[in-house]
Protein backbone atom coordinates (compact mmCIF):
# COMPACT_ATOMS: atom_id res chain seq x y z
CA UNK A 1 0.00 0.00 0.00
CA UNK A 2 3.17 2.99 1.06
CA UNK A 3 5.02 1.26 -2.01
CA UNK A 4 1.87 2.14 -4.35
CA UNK A 5 1.25 5.56 -2.43
CA UNK A 6 4.82 6.57 -3.32
CA UNK A 7 4.60 5.37 -6.63
CA UNK A 8 1.50 7.49 -7.08
CA UNK A 9 3.29 10.52 -5.71
CA UNK A 10 6.36 10.21 -7.86
CA UNK A 11 4.03 9.53 -11.40
CA UNK A 12 2.46 12.78 -9.83
CA UNK A 13 5.33 14.77 -9.23
CA UNK A 14 6.86 13.67 -13.01
CA UNK A 15 3.46 14.42 -14.82
CA UNK A 16 3.39 17.86 -12.70
CA UNK A 17 6.74 18.67 -13.71
CA UNK A 18 6.69 17.51 -17.35
CA UNK A 19 3.48 19.79 -17.69
CA UNK A 20 5.44 22.62 -15.97
CA UNK A 21 7.79 22.43 -19.16
CA UNK A 22 5.69 21.47 -22.14
CA UNK A 23 3.54 25.02 -20.69
CA UNK A 24 6.74 26.76 -21.35
CA UNK A 25 7.82 26.05 -24.54
CA UNK A 26 4.16 26.67 -25.72
CA UNK A 27 4.87 29.72 -24.02
CA UNK A 28 8.45 30.35 -25.73
CA UNK A 29 6.87 29.29 -29.28
CA UNK A 30 4.26 32.08 -28.70
CA UNK A 31 6.11 34.95 -27.47
CA UNK A 32 8.68 33.98 -30.91
CA UNK A 33 5.78 34.31 -33.14
CA UNK A 34 4.64 37.67 -30.91
CA UNK A 35 8.10 39.26 -31.96
CA UNK A 36 7.72 38.19 -35.08
CA UNK A 37 4.52 39.87 -35.74
CA UNK A 38 5.78 43.13 -33.86
CA UNK A 39 9.01 43.13 -35.90
CA UNK A 40 6.44 43.37 -39.34
CA UNK A 41 4.73 45.84 -37.73
CA UNK A 42 7.70 47.65 -37.16
CA UNK A 43 8.59 47.87 -40.89
CA UNK A 44 9.04 51.10 -42.24
CA UNK A 45 5.96 53.22 -43.31
CA UNK A 46 3.78 49.54 -43.72
CA UNK A 47 5.06 46.09 -44.22
CA UNK A 48 2.73 46.06 -47.33
CA UNK A 49 4.87 48.77 -48.78
CA UNK A 50 7.63 46.57 -49.09
CA UNK A 51 6.29 44.23 -50.92
CA UNK A 52 3.95 45.87 -53.70
CA UNK A 53 4.12 49.17 -55.81
CA UNK A 54 0.82 49.27 -56.49
CA UNK A 55 -1.89 52.04 -53.73
CA UNK A 56 -4.97 48.77 -54.75
CA UNK A 57 -2.70 45.27 -53.50
CA UNK A 58 -0.87 47.57 -51.44
CA UNK A 59 -4.37 48.19 -49.60
CA UNK A 60 -5.53 44.68 -49.96
CA UNK A 61 -2.47 43.06 -48.60
CA UNK A 62 -2.80 45.66 -45.50
CA UNK A 63 -6.27 44.14 -44.83
CA UNK A 64 -4.91 40.76 -45.25
CA UNK A 65 -2.69 41.04 -42.96
CA UNK A 66 -4.37 42.95 -40.17
CA UNK A 67 -1.76 45.87 -40.20
CA UNK A 68 -3.97 48.38 -39.38
CA UNK A 69 -5.37 46.37 -36.19
CA UNK A 70 -3.30 46.18 -33.05
CA UNK A 71 -0.56 43.84 -32.75
CA UNK A 72 -2.46 41.50 -30.61
CA UNK A 73 -5.17 41.10 -33.06
CA UNK A 74 -3.20 40.31 -35.57
CA UNK A 75 -0.86 38.19 -33.63
CA UNK A 76 -3.60 35.93 -32.45
CA UNK A 77 -5.20 35.29 -35.79
CA UNK A 78 -1.74 34.10 -37.06
CA UNK A 79 -1.65 31.68 -34.23
CA UNK A 80 -5.16 30.72 -34.68
CA UNK A 81 -4.64 30.72 -38.61
CA UNK A 82 -1.22 28.42 -37.80
CA UNK A 83 -3.27 25.93 -35.67
CA UNK A 84 -5.65 25.61 -38.38
CA UNK A 85 -3.10 25.18 -40.92
CA UNK A 86 -3.43 28.32 -42.78
CA UNK A 87 -0.63 30.94 -42.62
CA UNK A 88 -1.90 32.64 -45.54
CA UNK A 89 -0.32 32.95 -49.06
CA UNK A 90 3.21 33.27 -50.40
CA UNK A 91 3.52 36.58 -52.06
CA UNK A 92 6.67 36.60 -54.08
CA UNK A 93 8.64 33.59 -54.37
CA UNK A 94 5.56 31.01 -55.04
CA UNK A 95 2.94 33.86 -55.87
CA UNK A 96 -0.48 32.26 -54.67
CA UNK A 97 0.46 29.08 -53.28
CA UNK A 98 -0.15 28.20 -49.96
CA UNK A 99 2.49 28.80 -47.51
CA UNK A 100 1.95 25.97 -44.50
CA UNK A 101 2.18 23.69 -47.94
CA UNK A 102 5.40 25.29 -48.91
CA UNK A 103 6.73 24.85 -45.26
CA UNK A 104 5.86 21.29 -44.70
CA UNK A 105 7.25 20.57 -47.86
CA UNK A 106 10.46 22.06 -47.51
CA UNK A 107 10.84 20.99 -44.40
CA UNK A 108 10.11 17.50 -45.17
CA UNK A 109 13.25 17.88 -47.41
CA UNK A 110 15.47 19.66 -45.02
CA UNK A 111 14.80 17.57 -41.86
CA UNK A 112 17.50 14.38 -42.84
CA UNK A 113 19.71 17.08 -43.50
CA UNK A 114 19.43 18.92 -39.94
CA UNK A 115 19.64 15.52 -38.10
CA UNK A 116 22.52 13.99 -39.67
CA UNK A 117 24.07 16.93 -38.63
CA UNK A 118 23.56 16.91 -34.87
CA UNK A 119 23.61 13.12 -35.32
CA UNK A 120 27.32 13.96 -36.56
CA UNK A 121 28.40 16.49 -34.13
CA UNK A 122 27.39 14.25 -31.43
CA UNK A 123 29.36 11.32 -32.76
CA UNK A 124 31.97 13.06 -33.37
CA UNK A 125 32.01 14.92 -29.65
CA UNK A 126 31.73 11.78 -27.83
CA UNK A 127 35.23 10.33 -28.99
CA UNK A 128 37.01 13.87 -28.94
CA UNK A 129 35.67 14.55 -25.37
CA UNK A 130 38.18 11.67 -24.46
CA UNK A 131 40.92 13.60 -26.29
CA UNK A 132 41.75 15.89 -23.40
CA UNK A 133 43.27 19.24 -23.53
CA UNK A 134 45.03 18.79 -27.13
CA UNK A 135 41.43 17.84 -28.46
CA UNK A 136 39.85 20.79 -27.08
CA UNK A 137 42.09 22.87 -28.10
CA UNK A 138 42.43 21.63 -31.80
CA UNK A 139 38.35 21.34 -32.36
CA UNK A 140 38.27 24.86 -30.87
CA UNK A 141 40.53 26.16 -33.24
CA UNK A 142 39.60 24.38 -36.31
CA UNK A 143 35.41 24.40 -35.53
CA UNK A 144 35.33 28.53 -35.14
CA UNK A 145 35.79 28.82 -38.96
CA UNK A 146 32.12 29.69 -40.21
CA UNK A 147 30.06 27.49 -41.91
CA UNK A 148 30.13 29.27 -45.27
CA UNK A 149 33.96 29.28 -44.69
CA UNK A 150 34.23 25.60 -44.31
CA UNK A 151 32.33 25.20 -47.22
CA UNK A 152 34.14 27.65 -49.12
CA UNK A 153 37.36 26.08 -48.01
CA UNK A 154 36.40 22.18 -49.33
CA UNK A 155 34.39 23.11 -52.16
CA UNK A 156 37.69 24.94 -53.83
CA UNK A 157 39.76 22.48 -52.42
CA UNK A 158 37.90 19.61 -54.00
CA UNK A 159 36.81 21.67 -57.43
CA UNK A 160 40.80 22.48 -58.24
CA UNK A 161 42.06 18.85 -57.03
CA UNK A 162 39.56 17.14 -59.23
CA UNK A 163 40.84 19.73 -61.96
CA UNK A 164 44.07 19.03 -61.77
CA UNK A 165 43.98 15.75 -62.02
CA UNK A 166 41.33 15.59 -64.95
CA UNK A 167 43.99 18.21 -66.67
CA UNK A 168 46.86 15.66 -66.34
CA UNK A 169 44.39 13.19 -67.22
CA UNK A 170 44.77 11.26 -64.33
CA UNK A 171 40.90 11.27 -63.16
CA UNK A 172 37.93 11.01 -65.56
CA UNK A 173 35.38 14.10 -64.83
CA UNK A 174 33.26 13.01 -61.60
CA UNK A 175 29.91 13.25 -60.94
CA UNK A 176 29.82 15.90 -58.84
CA UNK A 177 32.06 17.90 -60.26
CA UNK A 178 31.87 21.07 -60.25
CA UNK A 179 30.17 21.72 -56.81
CA UNK A 180 28.23 23.77 -56.69
CA UNK A 181 26.33 23.12 -59.74
CA UNK A 182 26.33 19.57 -60.45
CA UNK A 183 23.53 17.82 -58.46
CA UNK A 184 24.90 15.04 -56.36
CA UNK A 185 25.12 13.22 -52.97
CA UNK A 186 28.13 14.81 -52.29
CA UNK A 187 26.52 18.08 -51.80
CA UNK A 188 24.20 16.74 -48.85
CA UNK A 189 27.26 15.15 -47.35
CA UNK A 190 29.20 18.46 -47.67
CA UNK A 191 26.33 19.99 -45.82
CA UNK A 192 25.64 17.74 -43.13
CA UNK A 193 29.58 17.89 -42.90
CA UNK A 194 29.86 21.87 -42.03
CA UNK A 195 26.56 21.97 -40.71
CA UNK A 196 28.25 19.50 -37.92
CA UNK A 197 31.55 21.08 -38.01
CA UNK A 198 31.42 25.24 -38.29
CA UNK A 199 30.61 27.73 -36.51
CA UNK A 200 31.90 26.24 -33.01
CA UNK A 201 29.35 24.26 -33.53
CA UNK A 202 31.56 20.93 -32.89
CA UNK A 203 33.82 22.78 -29.86
CA UNK A 204 30.42 23.57 -28.25
CA UNK A 205 29.54 20.02 -28.21
CA UNK A 206 33.09 19.01 -27.45
CA UNK A 207 33.51 21.04 -24.62
CA UNK A 208 30.04 20.19 -22.84
CA UNK A 209 30.95 16.67 -23.65
CA UNK A 210 34.73 16.76 -21.64
CA UNK A 211 33.46 18.68 -18.94
CA UNK A 212 31.40 15.96 -18.08
CA UNK A 213 33.31 13.25 -18.58
CA UNK A 214 35.41 14.80 -16.39
CA UNK A 215 33.33 15.77 -14.02
CA UNK A 216 31.84 11.81 -13.84
CA UNK A 217 35.33 10.66 -13.80
CA UNK A 218 35.49 11.92 -10.33
CA UNK A 219 31.99 11.61 -9.22
CA UNK A 220 31.59 9.26 -6.03
CA UNK A 221 29.57 6.43 -7.35
CA UNK A 222 32.05 6.25 -10.54
CA UNK A 223 35.03 6.22 -7.69
CA UNK A 224 32.66 3.47 -5.41
CA UNK A 225 31.96 1.25 -8.56
CA UNK A 226 35.94 1.27 -9.44
CA UNK A 227 36.88 0.46 -5.62
CA UNK A 228 34.62 -2.53 -6.12
CA UNK A 229 36.24 -3.58 -9.24
CA UNK A 230 32.60 -2.94 -11.34
CA UNK A 231 32.40 -1.36 -14.60
CA UNK A 232 31.25 2.20 -13.90
CA UNK A 233 30.53 3.06 -17.46
CA UNK A 234 27.06 2.04 -18.05
CA UNK A 235 25.70 4.19 -15.17
CA UNK A 236 28.63 6.88 -16.05
CA UNK A 237 27.06 6.97 -19.48
CA UNK A 238 23.66 7.35 -18.66
CA UNK A 239 24.37 9.85 -16.92
CA UNK A 240 26.07 11.47 -19.76
CA UNK A 241 22.56 11.51 -21.55
CA UNK A 242 20.82 14.54 -19.73
CA UNK A 243 23.89 17.04 -20.08
CA UNK A 244 24.15 16.07 -23.69
CA UNK A 245 20.89 15.72 -24.94
CA UNK A 246 20.85 20.05 -23.69
CA UNK A 247 23.66 21.01 -25.30
CA UNK A 248 22.61 19.19 -28.51
CA UNK A 249 19.02 20.69 -27.90
CA UNK A 250 20.75 23.84 -27.26
CA UNK A 251 22.73 23.38 -31.07
CA UNK A 252 19.55 22.81 -32.83
CA UNK A 253 18.93 26.73 -33.07
CA UNK A 254 22.83 27.29 -34.42
CA UNK A 255 21.80 24.37 -36.93
CA UNK A 256 18.82 25.87 -38.02
CA UNK A 257 20.95 28.84 -38.35
CA UNK A 258 23.20 27.45 -40.54
CA UNK A 259 20.79 25.45 -42.71
CA UNK A 260 19.85 28.90 -44.59
CA UNK A 261 24.06 29.28 -45.33
CA UNK A 262 24.32 25.28 -46.58
CA UNK A 263 21.17 25.53 -48.76
CA UNK A 264 22.24 28.68 -50.53
CA UNK A 265 25.74 28.05 -50.52
CA UNK A 266 24.83 24.49 -51.90
CA UNK A 267 22.09 25.12 -53.98
CA UNK A 268 19.79 22.24 -52.08
CA UNK A 269 16.73 22.79 -51.98
CA UNK A 270 15.41 22.82 -48.49
CA UNK A 271 13.56 25.48 -45.96
CA UNK A 272 16.81 27.00 -45.60
CA UNK A 273 17.00 27.99 -48.92
CA UNK A 274 13.42 29.23 -48.97
CA UNK A 275 13.70 31.28 -46.41
CA UNK A 276 16.78 33.38 -47.68
CA UNK A 277 14.26 33.62 -50.86
CA UNK A 278 11.90 34.79 -49.32
CA UNK A 279 13.85 37.40 -47.52
CA UNK A 280 15.56 38.21 -50.55
CA UNK A 281 12.29 38.97 -52.29
CA UNK A 282 10.24 40.29 -49.36
CA UNK A 283 7.86 37.38 -48.95
CA UNK A 284 7.08 38.56 -45.44
CA UNK A 285 4.10 35.74 -44.95
CA UNK A 286 6.25 33.14 -46.15
CA UNK A 287 9.49 34.29 -44.01
CA UNK A 288 7.47 34.80 -40.58
CA UNK A 289 5.94 30.98 -41.20
CA UNK A 290 9.20 29.91 -41.50
CA UNK A 291 10.75 31.66 -38.88
CA UNK A 292 7.72 30.72 -36.69
CA UNK A 293 8.37 26.89 -37.90
CA UNK A 294 11.73 27.12 -36.38
CA UNK A 295 10.69 28.13 -33.34
CA UNK A 296 8.41 25.17 -32.95
CA UNK A 297 11.27 23.08 -34.07
CA UNK A 298 14.04 24.81 -31.38
CA UNK A 299 11.14 24.67 -28.46
CA UNK A 300 10.14 20.77 -29.45
CA UNK A 301 13.95 19.80 -29.03
CA UNK A 302 14.03 21.85 -26.20
CA UNK A 303 11.25 20.15 -24.24
CA UNK A 304 12.21 16.72 -25.45
CA UNK A 305 15.74 17.25 -23.73
CA UNK A 306 13.90 18.58 -20.77
CA UNK A 307 11.58 15.55 -20.65
CA UNK A 308 14.62 13.29 -20.98
CA UNK A 309 16.86 15.28 -18.42
CA UNK A 310 13.48 14.76 -16.03
CA UNK A 311 12.85 11.25 -16.99
CA UNK A 312 16.82 10.36 -15.94
CA UNK A 313 17.27 12.48 -12.99
CA UNK A 314 14.98 12.26 -10.32
CA UNK A 315 16.68 15.73 -8.62
CA UNK A 316 14.75 17.50 -10.84
CA UNK A 317 10.81 16.27 -10.31
CA UNK A 318 11.74 17.86 -6.75
CA UNK A 319 12.76 21.02 -7.89
CA UNK A 320 11.02 23.93 -7.40
CA UNK B 1 46.86 42.06 -24.44
CA UNK B 2 48.23 45.92 -25.22
CA UNK B 3 50.05 45.06 -28.34
CA UNK B 4 46.70 43.10 -29.70
CA UNK B 5 44.87 46.39 -28.59
CA UNK B 6 47.24 48.59 -30.54
CA UNK B 7 47.28 46.32 -33.50
CA UNK B 8 43.86 45.68 -33.84
CA UNK B 9 43.51 49.98 -33.21
CA UNK B 10 46.27 50.34 -36.18
CA UNK B 11 44.16 48.07 -38.65
CA UNK B 12 40.94 50.30 -37.75
CA UNK B 13 42.92 53.68 -38.66
CA UNK B 14 44.32 52.54 -41.25
CA UNK B 15 40.57 51.28 -42.38
CA UNK B 16 39.55 54.68 -42.27
CA UNK B 17 42.38 56.31 -43.97
CA UNK B 18 42.14 53.31 -46.94
CA UNK B 19 38.61 54.46 -47.66
CA UNK B 20 39.21 55.27 -51.54
CA UNK B 21 42.51 53.16 -51.96
CA UNK B 22 40.18 50.68 -51.64
CA UNK B 23 37.52 51.47 -54.05
CA UNK B 24 39.91 52.48 -56.72
CA UNK B 25 39.85 50.33 -59.68
CA UNK B 26 43.02 49.74 -61.78
CA UNK B 27 41.59 47.51 -64.63
CA UNK B 28 44.84 47.17 -66.47
CA UNK B 29 46.20 45.49 -63.18
CA UNK B 30 43.33 43.21 -62.64
CA UNK B 31 44.31 40.27 -60.34
CA UNK B 32 47.95 41.03 -60.38
CA UNK B 33 50.14 39.14 -57.58
CA UNK B 34 51.74 40.81 -54.93
CA UNK B 35 54.26 43.48 -54.98
CA UNK B 36 55.63 46.62 -53.11
CA UNK B 37 52.50 48.56 -53.51
CA UNK B 38 50.21 45.95 -52.77
CA UNK B 39 51.90 43.20 -50.69
CA UNK B 40 48.79 41.27 -51.78
CA UNK B 41 48.12 41.62 -54.78
CA UNK B 42 44.79 43.16 -56.28
CA UNK B 43 41.65 41.37 -57.15
CA UNK B 44 40.19 40.90 -60.92
CA UNK B 45 39.38 44.67 -60.83
CA UNK B 46 42.93 45.52 -60.12
CA UNK B 47 41.92 46.59 -56.80
CA UNK B 48 44.25 46.73 -53.63
CA UNK B 49 43.45 43.47 -51.62
CA UNK B 50 45.34 44.44 -48.58
CA UNK B 51 43.61 47.99 -48.40
CA UNK B 52 39.95 46.29 -48.54
CA UNK B 53 40.50 43.59 -46.37
CA UNK B 54 42.14 46.56 -43.84
CA UNK B 55 38.81 48.92 -44.65
CA UNK B 56 36.59 45.71 -44.90
CA UNK B 57 37.58 44.85 -40.69
CA UNK B 58 34.71 48.26 -40.26
CA UNK B 59 31.95 46.17 -42.25
CA UNK B 60 31.61 44.12 -38.63
CA UNK B 61 33.74 46.35 -36.22
CA UNK B 62 30.97 49.07 -36.22
CA UNK B 63 27.83 46.29 -36.01
CA UNK B 64 29.52 44.57 -33.26
CA UNK B 65 30.41 47.79 -31.10
CA UNK B 66 26.56 48.62 -31.49
CA UNK B 67 25.30 45.18 -30.92
CA UNK B 68 27.17 45.07 -27.42
CA UNK B 69 26.06 48.20 -26.44
CA UNK B 70 22.29 47.46 -26.95
CA UNK B 71 22.65 43.99 -25.67
CA UNK B 72 24.26 45.06 -22.52
CA UNK B 73 22.42 48.09 -22.16
CA UNK B 74 18.92 46.03 -22.31
CA UNK B 75 20.11 42.73 -20.47
CA UNK B 76 22.27 44.01 -17.64
CA UNK B 77 19.09 45.77 -16.06
CA UNK B 78 16.78 43.53 -17.08
CA UNK B 79 19.04 40.32 -15.69
CA UNK B 80 19.82 42.49 -12.37
CA UNK B 81 16.06 43.38 -11.75
CA UNK B 82 15.20 39.58 -12.42
CA UNK B 83 18.49 38.41 -9.82
CA UNK B 84 17.38 40.89 -7.43
CA UNK B 85 13.73 40.88 -7.26
CA UNK B 86 13.35 36.89 -8.51
CA UNK B 87 9.74 35.73 -8.55
CA UNK B 88 7.55 37.15 -11.24
CA UNK B 89 10.36 39.24 -12.56
CA UNK B 90 12.79 36.58 -12.64
CA UNK B 91 9.76 33.81 -14.49
CA UNK B 92 8.49 36.58 -16.82
CA UNK B 93 12.91 37.53 -17.71
CA UNK B 94 13.18 33.78 -18.28
CA UNK B 95 10.21 33.50 -20.78
CA UNK B 96 11.43 36.12 -22.68
CA UNK B 97 14.79 34.70 -22.97
CA UNK B 98 13.62 31.44 -24.04
CA UNK B 99 11.23 33.14 -26.65
CA UNK B 100 13.83 35.49 -28.25
CA UNK B 101 16.11 32.06 -28.18
CA UNK B 102 13.68 30.21 -30.36
CA UNK B 103 14.17 32.16 -33.43
CA UNK B 104 17.80 31.39 -34.75
CA UNK B 105 19.92 34.45 -34.98
CA UNK B 106 20.68 34.31 -38.40
CA UNK B 107 16.66 33.92 -39.29
CA UNK B 108 15.90 36.83 -36.89
CA UNK B 109 18.49 39.00 -38.68
CA UNK B 110 17.74 38.25 -42.60
CA UNK B 111 14.13 38.92 -41.72
CA UNK B 112 15.20 42.10 -40.01
CA UNK B 113 17.44 43.03 -43.35
CA UNK B 114 14.33 42.38 -45.34
CA UNK B 115 12.23 44.45 -43.40
CA UNK B 116 14.43 47.37 -42.64
CA UNK B 117 16.77 47.24 -45.58
CA UNK B 118 20.76 45.15 -45.00
CA UNK B 119 22.82 48.15 -42.91
CA UNK B 120 25.07 47.99 -40.75
CA UNK B 121 22.50 49.42 -38.46
CA UNK B 122 20.24 46.89 -38.58
CA UNK B 123 22.46 44.26 -38.12
CA UNK B 124 24.35 45.33 -35.15
CA UNK B 125 20.92 46.38 -34.02
CA UNK B 126 19.29 43.26 -34.17
CA UNK B 127 21.94 40.89 -33.20
CA UNK B 128 22.03 43.29 -29.85
CA UNK B 129 18.47 42.76 -29.49
CA UNK B 130 18.43 38.98 -29.83
CA UNK B 131 21.77 38.44 -27.68
CA UNK B 132 20.44 40.72 -24.38
CA UNK B 133 18.25 37.99 -23.26
CA UNK B 134 21.17 35.49 -23.06
CA UNK B 135 22.88 38.17 -21.20
CA UNK B 136 19.98 38.62 -19.02
CA UNK B 137 20.09 35.05 -18.23
CA UNK B 138 23.62 34.81 -17.21
CA UNK B 139 23.05 38.05 -14.97
CA UNK B 140 20.54 36.58 -13.86
CA UNK B 141 22.07 33.44 -12.71
CA UNK B 142 25.14 35.19 -11.30
CA UNK B 143 23.08 37.16 -8.80
CA UNK B 144 21.13 34.68 -7.81
CA UNK B 145 24.44 32.78 -6.83
CA UNK B 146 25.74 35.61 -5.19
CA UNK B 147 22.61 37.37 -3.56
CA UNK B 148 23.34 34.75 -1.05
CA UNK B 149 26.93 35.10 -0.40
CA UNK B 150 28.14 35.88 3.11
CA UNK B 151 29.72 38.91 1.79
CA UNK B 152 26.52 40.50 0.61
CA UNK B 153 24.61 39.39 4.15
CA UNK B 154 27.60 41.82 5.50
CA UNK B 155 27.14 44.63 3.66
CA UNK B 156 23.32 44.72 4.21
CA UNK B 157 23.85 44.67 7.81
CA UNK B 158 26.60 46.97 7.46
CA UNK B 159 23.75 49.79 5.94
CA UNK B 160 25.36 49.77 2.69
CA UNK B 161 22.39 51.02 0.42
CA UNK B 162 20.83 48.35 -1.91
CA UNK B 163 21.90 50.26 -4.83
CA UNK B 164 25.37 50.01 -4.26
CA UNK B 165 25.67 46.50 -3.03
CA UNK B 166 23.48 45.57 -6.46
CA UNK B 167 25.58 48.48 -8.71
CA UNK B 168 28.95 48.14 -7.00
CA UNK B 169 29.43 45.21 -5.64
CA UNK B 170 27.13 42.17 -7.29
CA UNK B 171 26.87 44.18 -11.00
CA UNK B 172 30.52 45.72 -11.41
CA UNK B 173 32.60 43.36 -9.25
CA UNK B 174 30.93 40.19 -9.66
CA UNK B 175 29.77 40.31 -12.93
CA UNK B 176 32.26 42.26 -15.34
CA UNK B 177 34.22 39.36 -16.33
CA UNK B 178 30.92 37.80 -17.48
CA UNK B 179 29.76 41.00 -19.16
CA UNK B 180 33.52 40.94 -21.03
CA UNK B 181 32.81 37.30 -22.07
CA UNK B 182 29.20 37.78 -23.10
CA UNK B 183 30.55 40.56 -25.04
CA UNK B 184 33.16 38.73 -26.81
CA UNK B 185 30.86 35.84 -27.69
CA UNK B 186 28.75 38.63 -29.63
CA UNK B 187 31.25 40.14 -31.17
CA UNK B 188 32.19 37.01 -32.45
CA UNK B 189 28.33 36.13 -33.56
CA UNK B 190 28.38 39.43 -35.15
CA UNK B 191 31.65 38.85 -37.06
CA UNK B 192 30.32 35.55 -38.39
CA UNK B 193 26.64 36.76 -38.98
CA UNK B 194 28.36 40.20 -41.37
CA UNK B 195 30.68 37.97 -43.03
CA UNK B 196 28.10 34.81 -43.87
CA UNK B 197 25.56 37.89 -45.48
CA UNK B 198 28.06 39.53 -47.10
CA UNK B 199 28.78 36.30 -48.98
CA UNK B 200 25.51 34.72 -49.82
CA UNK B 201 24.68 38.12 -51.12
CA UNK B 202 21.63 40.36 -51.08
CA UNK B 203 21.23 41.09 -47.39
CA UNK B 204 24.91 41.59 -46.42
CA UNK B 205 27.43 44.38 -47.31
CA UNK B 206 26.87 45.27 -51.22
CA UNK B 207 29.97 45.41 -53.35
CA UNK B 208 31.69 47.61 -53.97
CA UNK B 209 31.62 48.16 -50.24
CA UNK B 210 34.15 45.79 -49.10
CA UNK B 211 33.52 42.96 -46.45
CA UNK B 212 35.66 39.57 -45.72
CA UNK B 213 32.57 37.54 -47.03
CA UNK B 214 31.71 39.49 -50.01
CA UNK B 215 35.73 39.67 -51.19
CA UNK B 216 35.42 35.79 -51.03
CA UNK B 217 32.32 35.67 -52.88
CA UNK B 218 33.65 38.32 -55.52
CA UNK B 219 36.62 36.08 -56.14
CA UNK B 220 34.75 32.74 -56.50
CA UNK B 221 35.84 30.49 -59.34
CA UNK B 222 38.52 33.19 -60.59
CA UNK B 223 41.93 32.52 -61.42
CA UNK B 224 44.75 34.68 -60.82
CA UNK B 225 46.04 36.24 -57.91
CA UNK B 226 45.03 33.56 -55.54
CA UNK B 227 45.35 36.09 -52.32
CA UNK B 228 42.53 38.14 -53.58
CA UNK B 229 40.28 35.27 -52.05
CA UNK B 230 43.08 33.28 -49.69
CA UNK B 231 44.01 36.79 -47.60
CA UNK B 232 39.97 37.23 -46.30
CA UNK B 233 39.43 33.36 -46.04
CA UNK B 234 42.39 33.75 -43.46
CA UNK B 235 41.70 36.36 -42.24
CA UNK B 236 38.88 35.21 -41.60
CA UNK B 237 39.36 31.71 -40.24
CA UNK B 238 42.57 33.83 -37.83
CA UNK B 239 40.24 36.18 -36.38
CA UNK B 240 37.25 33.76 -35.81
CA UNK B 241 39.64 31.06 -33.72
CA UNK B 242 41.46 34.25 -32.21
CA UNK B 243 38.20 35.36 -30.91
CA UNK B 244 37.01 31.76 -29.70
CA UNK B 245 40.33 31.07 -28.09
CA UNK B 246 40.15 34.25 -26.15
CA UNK B 247 36.86 33.44 -25.11
CA UNK B 248 38.00 29.98 -23.61
CA UNK B 249 39.78 30.05 -20.50
CA UNK B 250 39.41 26.22 -20.07
CA UNK B 251 41.29 25.34 -23.79
CA UNK B 252 44.25 28.29 -22.98
CA UNK B 253 45.29 26.89 -19.41
CA UNK B 254 44.96 23.33 -21.28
Amino acid sequence: MGASAMSVGRGGRLAFAALRRVVAAVGSVLGATLLLQALVGLAPGDAADLAANDPALRDALSAAWGLDEPLLTRWSRFVLGALGGDLGESLTVRPGASVWSLITAAAGRSSGLVAAALALGLGLALPLGFGGARARRLTLVFSAAPVFLALYAVMTGLNEGAWALIEAGKMERPGWFALPDADSGLRWALGACALAWGSSSLAELQAATADELTRLRRAPFVLAAQARGEPAWPVALRSLLPPLSEVAASQVAVTLGGLIVVERALQLNGAGSLFWQACRLRDLPLACGLAAAAALVVAGARLTSDLTRLWLDPRLREAP
Amino acid sequence: MRLTVAWVAVVLALGLAWGDRALEVVTPLASAGPGWETPLGRDHLGRDVLARLVVGAWSFVAPGALACAAALGLGVPVGAAAGWFGGLVATAQRALTASVESVPTLALVCLGAAIFGPTPLVLGALAGLAWAPRVAEAVRARLESLRQAELVLALEAHGVPPWRVLGHHLLWVGCRGLLARQALTLFAAVLTLETTLSYLGDLGVAEPTPSWGNMLSFEWGIDGNPWAAAAPALTLWAACAALAWLNEPEARRG
